[in-house]
């Protein structure tokens, strides 16, 4: 079990890696320490949102509505330094809306069992309204103070400190779920969340844990949307959920929950991305960006679905034969 | 008091009857131009691409699968038209032909995937729809119209009439607009399909348990297959009406349609794990939102940019009314309660 979702998140690692030769070896330009680290420089915002739902998906459950608080957490980030707020606050104020909104769709999801696609999509409403109030119908931008300086701050090897402190949460969240007694649990309940209401563990709170956390990573995810753009339009953060999951589905996480860990959900954020940027260096045109994503990740999960089946077509096949060949020398014996 | 409660949300569509009324009754007396028929039929003309695609996603869904490529289809029905007609010069009709087979093959590849290899529906179609509207985008490209502006100038008008293609988004048939007639038309053949022929029984069948309608001789994966082929040519449907009604053909038509169609579809009853629903109320849900969208902002000035709020709290508010009542959760709740305080 432990190899085989070591394997799963290789495999997408090994994935990128080709991705970087491949356009390397169109345009050798590519080849520079920057333009390699600028893809991951550029994958924040869906690393943020990746680790967060990759949580909620781990415990076979689904949250649509992180763009939504992605772009109302900007929103305020933005209304916050319009008045010239501290950083302290507004990273305050993204955390505990994110919290918020986590708990909510926790407590419908864990609680009184609505089917999670279903509520999350009835929250995103809310949310995406929530912005809308927030900020008032326009667009919320003219920063005051220096919250825009932290978006291209370098920490060191040009690496940026969101990118840093994005990378960090990474390999503590990983930890937590590889090492700790709580965080195995949310593999637990995805993986059978009837098994593990057997063996003691409080399925509910373990995914309300798991919606809390997910709108915590997507309130950050809107700090560093504030900014890094400067601007937050009422529509911000349309779409990002579907690339979050996309990105979960590349990192080797499986939908239907309990397998996949958190270094291939940071992967694939990665991969989603650096398609565009990549696309520049081989020199396509942007609009092949969605096509090629589109064709990416159908493909991927395709031969993974198909190399599953194999392997456990195999297993049986070994199952059988063994079998077979006792209850043969059984005969014999009797014979 | 209670039992008759748990029975309303029992029969959804009972409930769902009794919401609409309730709801054309409030806007009724709020504003009594809301009732006016041509500006009631209007809003469902304003959002018959969500009650189109909606009625086809049902199936899908109750089969257990989901489809969220539906919308970028609309866009690439669209703008093939619009490429086929205006710069490769093909007769308008050859080329809708044209779109709509494309559609189905479209959802010929993603059902395939689902029901051939096994591919959680929801990956392949978040897949499809990357891959639909990025080909629309590209196939744009190939116009000498710029993507933004759009492809017009349809076969148009003689005198005060619209004929031909845009007869299909304006036209009017004793006074009741093309699209509304169109859109009866497709659900009595979807009442039909679902409720009164062999293959609808299959449906649910395949939804309640697909390993046992797989061993009563049933060929699932056809059947799961042939779902996304129909989801996916009524979004082809809804392309050539949203095209014709607005005499534009565009690659972007209906990107933001995604999560407005789920949410018609479970508001209507229909379980997203599959094995249950029915098309009447996936057409009450449409008409709610649709009079919801129309209604509150005449009645009650809402923003029309944040209909989304409204609409999302009816969604939230129902499905846990659902749950609360129909699963006894809140007496279970007291239940447990009571076992805690008296182990303690």
């Amino acid at each position: 079990m432990k190899n085989l979702l070591k394997a799963r998140w290789m495999s997408s690692l090994i994935f990128l890696v080709v991705l970087f030769i491949i356009t390397g070896i169109v345009d050798p330009s590519f080849f520079k320490y920057s333009s390699i680290i600028g893809c991951f420089n550029n994958a924040t915002m869906y690393t943020l949102l990746a680790i967060g739902i990759a949580f909620v998906i781990m415990t076979g459950e689904i949250d649509v509505s992180i763009g939504a608080t992605l772009g109302l957490t900007a929103a305020m980030t933005g209304l916050i330094a319009q008045q010239d707020g501290s950083v302290v606050t507004m990273i305050a104020v993204c955390i505990g809306v994110g919290a918020l909104v986590g708990l909510v769709n926790g407590l419908g999801v864990a609680l009184f069992g609505v089917p999670s696609l279903i509520f999350t999509l009835g929250t995103n409403g809310i949310i995406r309204g929530l912005i809308f109030l927030v900020s008032d119908g326009r667009t919320v931008e003219n920063f005051n103070g220096t919250i825009g300086a932290y978006g291209n701050k370098v920490l060191f090897a040009e690496i940026t400190l969101f990118y840093t402190i994005a990378i960090a949460l990474v390999a503590i969240a990983h930890i937590v779920l590889t090492k700790t007694r709580k965080g195995k649990y949310f593999i637990a309940v995805g993986d059978n969340a009837g098994g593990a209401n057997l063996v003691g563990i409080n399925v509910k709170s373990t995914k309300l844990l798991a919606y809390v956390l997910c709108g915590m990573f997507a309130g950050l995810g809107g700090f560093v949307f504030a900014s890094k753009y400067g601007q937050v339009m009422t529509v911000a953060g349309n779409g990002y959920e579907m690339t979050a999951i996309a990105a979960c589905v590349l990192g080797g996480i499986s939908l239907s929950g309990g397998l996949g860990n958190m270094i291939g959900a940071a992967i694939g954020a990665v991969i989603m991305a650096s398609i565009s940027r990549l696309l520049v260096f081989i020199g396509l045109p942007p609009t092949y960006d969605n096509t090629i994503t589109g064709i990416m990740l159908i493909v991927i999960v395709v031969v993974d679905a198909l190399a599953q089946r194999r392997s456990i077509e195999m297993s049986r096949r070994k199952r059988l034969l063994s079998r077979t060949a006792t209850s043969a020398t059984e005969g014999g014996l009797e014979a | 008091m209670k039992n008759a409660l748990k029975k309303v949300f029992k029969h959804w569509e009972l409930f769902l009857v009794i919401f609409l009324i309730v709801e054309c009754a409030v806007f009724g007396i709020a504003n009594p131009k809301f009732l006016r028929a041509d500006k009631l039929m209007n809003s469902v003309v304003n959002y018959i691409s969500v009650c189109i695609i909606s009625l086809f996603v049902t199936l899908v869904m109750i089969t257990g699968g989901i489809d969220i490529q539906a919308p970028s289809i609309i866009g690439l029905t669209s703008i093939i038209i619009g490429v086929l007609w205006s710069d490769a010069g093909v007769n308008i009709w050859v080329a809708t032909l044209c779109a709509v087979i494309i559609a189905a093959l479209c959802g010929l590849l993603s059902g395939f995937f689902i029901a051939y290899c096994g591919v959680q529906p929801m990956v392949v179609t978040l897949g499809g729809s990357f891959l639909y509207s990025g080909l629309a985008l590209l196939v744009s490209g190939m116009s000498a119209t710029p993507a933004y502006q759009g492809i017009s100038g349809f076969p148009n008008k003689e005198g005060k009439v619209y004929t031909d293609f845009r007869f299909l988004g304006k036209g009017e048939i004793f006074g009741i607009p093309m699209q509304i007639v169109i859109y009866i038309v497709l659900i009595l053949l979807c009442v039909w399909i679902l409720h009164r022929t062999k293959y609808g029984e299959r449906l649910y069948l395949i939804g309640v348990n697909q390993q046992a309608a797989e061993y009563s001789g049933i060929n699932t994966r056809a059947t799961i297959m042939s779902t996304y082929v129909l989801s996916a040519v009524s979004a082809a449907l809804a392309g050539i009406l949203l095209t014709a009604n607005m005499n534009s053909a565009k690659y972007n038509h209906g990107a933001s349609y995604t999560l407005a169609i789920i949410t018609a579809v479970v508001l209507g009853g229909t379980l997203n794990t599959g094995g249950k629903g029915s098309i009447l109320g996936t057409v009450l849900a449409s008409l709610i939102i649709c009079f919801l969208r129309y209604g509150l902002p005449i009645c009650f000035n809402v923003d029309t940019q944040n209909l989304d709020l409204p609409v999302g709290i009816i969604l939230v508010l129902v499905v846990l009314g659902r749950e609360i009542a129909g699963q006894g959760m809140l007496s279970g709740l007291f239940k447990r309660r009571k076992k805690k305080a008296s182990a303690a």
